[in-house]
């Protein structure tokens, strides 16, 4: 049985970190290393950590603040398993996750990232009774790029190989690799993700299943949709280079499918005016979301006029009407 | 008297240029002639059913596609005792990342053609550990060698000193090469004593020259016959390929004395040892931050020629596996022994 290893980045988690450390811990699949890595965290996280430091299967990894992507990359240096596992420190694994991605990879050479669905759960960890279900096979640069398969951060399971291909050092960094681009605070995944399936041939590809609950956070939804969409815009003119056709081909569509996922957080936070304005991008981008998705395309459009034109109430009595 | 086995490689007519240099260089080696004898013999891509009969070995460096499989198999199937060996000169994990759609469907093709031969020779180290991570052959099965071609004319070039000033794109100008990219950076760059020649002609040729419009310091020089000549007149070469198997123009350029800035990618990573510059992710403001780099590190440092035991290397290499497959054909075939070269029909053909 090989090692596999769990990278958690851990910042400002104590509500949640504990949990998500004790289902890493129940999985069936055994020879597992997780490794933490603290990121800075100015809240009771340290002293939570603490009490698993004694747990021989758990590494505590601290260092200064370097976000998301820096803790991720120091975990992935770190790891010491054939396969890397990634579970930000709100969600949670189901207990077979593991398991199942480990048999995945064992039995699919040709396979590097290997992901599932993901159900989403609340600030509480009530099931939300949503899920991601994402395409599972034959995934396309596009694919990921339109929409992203792989999902959240806590859904892959990634062959060590692949990081071994797409690691780099900018010139600024003495200590260690880097695998995801740490000058990204947002869109750091799908860059990652992206980059892995233009530059490398390792297929992408799901597993059966809902297998992590995913944590979304309720409040402040579409705050720094400006922001997202713009770290976005940036990868796109990052790795546009790597190979200007495939985006030029793309990058609309891609971009259309971004603005309704923005306009779609914008209306689960009642903000009408925004949702409409992200509803009439995406549409001035381009109609391939409305073609290749036409039910989730004119929900998105419907429930946007509804909020715009019934207000909130109207909006929360057909939802509650549609059993969503 | 032993007699020494006559070795046939076949190439295909899509041949690129820097393959057939290749294969010259072990046709007219000296060193290589000692242990065999080597001949080439063109065919039609897909069709080369009927083979001259004398080979003792036959080493294919043509493209594998599905096209070609079945002529493939048909090779296979009409020598079942001679020995065959595949150069895989094309294919590579960045080349499937950027050309294939359907993974699976091209590691089986793989998978399938390595299988009729008994040797598949990768031309990098890099290619080699992508084949046998990826299961497209097994390691018995497969012998690494670093392409090569006489680099005599390229250590006569005085090697280049004192600054930076003129960087070099040599090779074909399509997709692969990553000029677009290049040009794109160059123009990033502000120091107008810098200089970029583009040498070599190809179908990205106009897109090329417009990309570059505007900016004089970019010149195109045009295809030259004499493969040494770019390097007199650059400074250092830059390589910015999507995908590249080996990159015969890495070790020319180290060759030559010339600093050399690669994209991480495939063969190119090979070329490390050679004291190779990389830069980072393959980005504009990466690869101008690195030529910017490169010109301002080397003022007044001259560079010494590098790699001077590279061909006897791959002399040694090729002379191995050829030397292996001598012995097995030789007691496959009884009558190998005896036989004149470019002799009748053999008794178990």
């Amino acid at each position: 049985m090989p090692l596999a290893s769990i990278v958690v980045p851990a910042f400002n988690v104590s509500a949640t970190v504990a949990e998500t450390l004790d289902a890493l811990l129940a999985q069936t699949f055994t020879n597992v290393e997780i490794i933490v890595v603290d990121d800075g965290s100015t809240d009771m996280t340290s002293d939570i950590l603490d009490a698993y430091a004694s747990d021989p299967r758990i590494r505590i990894i601290r260092q200064r603040n370097r976000g998301l992507a820096g803790a991720r990359n120091t975990g992935i240096h770190a790891a010491k398993g054939f396969a890397i596992g990634f579970c930000d420190a709100d969600d949670i694994w189901e207990p077979s996750k593991l398991e199942c991605h480990i048999e995945h990879l064992l039995n699919k050479p040709d396979v590097g990232v290997s992901f599932s669905g993901s159900a989403l759960i609340d600030d509480n960890g009530a099931d939300l009774g949503l899920a991601q279900r994402p395409r599972l096979r034959r995934i396309t640069a596009a694919h990921i790029l339109k929409r992203n398969p792989i999902g959240n951060g806590s859904a892959a399971v990634i062959r060590r190989e692949v990081f071994h291909d797409i690691a780099y050092r900018p010139s600024s960094e003495r200590v260690r690799n880097w695998y995801f681009d740490e000058t990204f605070r947002q869109s750091e995944d799908i860059e990652c993700w992206l980059r892995i399936a233009l530059t490398t041939d390792w297929a992408i590809e799901g597993v059966e299943g809902l297998l992590t609950r995913y944590r979304i956070n309720s409040g402040g939804l579409s705050a720094a949709t400006d922001d997202q969409l713009a770290s976005w815009e940036r990868m796109l003119e990052k790795l546009t280079a790597l190979r200007p056709a495939f985006f030029a081909r793309h990058s609309r569509a891609a971009r259309a499918y971004q603005l309704r996922y923005l306009a779609r957080r914008a209306i689960s936070d009642h903000d009408a005016d925004r949702a409409m304005e992200m509803v009439k991008a995406s549409f001035g981008q381009s109609t391939r979301p409305l073609i290749e998705e036409p039910s989730k395309t004119l929900t998105t459009l419907g429930a946007a006029l509804l909020l715009r034109f019934g207000g909130q109430e109207a909006l929360r009595v057909l939802m509650r009407e549609r059993g969503a | 008297m032993r007699h020494k086995p006559v070795i046939l490689h076949l190439v295909d007519d899509t041949t690129a240029g820097g393959v057939m240099r290749v294969i010259e260089c072990i046709c007219g080696s000296n060193v290589l002639a000692n242990s065999g004898t080597h001949r080439v013999h063109r065919v039609t891509r897909g069709r080369f059913m009927i083979l001259p009969d004398w080979a003792d070995i036959i080493v294919s460096h043509t493209t594998i596609s599905w096209r070609s499989l079945p002529a493939l198999i048909a090779l296979r199937a009409s020598h079942p005792k001679t020995p065959l060996i595949h150069v895989e000169h094309s294919y590579t994990a960045a080349f499937v990342s950027h050309n294939v759609t359907h993974n699976g469907r091209f590691s089986s093709l793989l998978k399938a053609a390595f299988s009729l031969f008994d040797r598949v020779v990768a031309v990098s180290h890099a290619q080699a550990n992508w084949m046998t991570s990826r299961k497209l052959v097994s390691a018995q099965r497969l012998t690494t060698i670093q392409s090569c071609v006489d680099l005599t004319p390229f250590h006569a070039i005085n090697p280049a000193a004192g600054p930076i000033k003129t960087f070099g794109a040599i090779g074909r100008l399509d997709q692969q090469k990553g000029f677009d990219m290049l040009i794109n950076a160059f123009k990033a760059l502000p120091d107008p004593s810098l200089r970029l020649k583009i040498f070599g002609t190809g179908p990205e040729e106009q897109a090329l020259r417009e990309t570059a419009a505007g900016d004089g310091r970019i010149e195109f020089m045009g295809f030259c016959t004499d493969p040494s000549l770019p390097f007199k007149d650059v400074d250092a070469v830059v390589m910015p390929s999507r995908w590249e198997a080996f990159g015969l123009v890495a070790i020319e350029a180290r060759a030559a004395g010339r600093r050399l800035l690669c994209s991480r990618v495939d063969g190119l990573m090979d070329h490390a040892s050679l004291g190779t510059d990389y830069f980072n992710t393959y980005t504009k403001t990466h690869l101008a931050a690195a030529m910017s780099r490169l010109a301002k590190q080397s003022n007044g440092i001259s560079i010494p020629n590098g790699g001077i035991n590279q061909l006897a290397v791959f002399q040694e290499s090729w002379n191995n596996l050829i030397s292996e497959f001598a012995d097995r054909a030789k007691k496959a075939s009884p009558a190998f022994l005896a036989k004149p070269p470019h002799g009748q029909r053999r008794a178990d053909g």
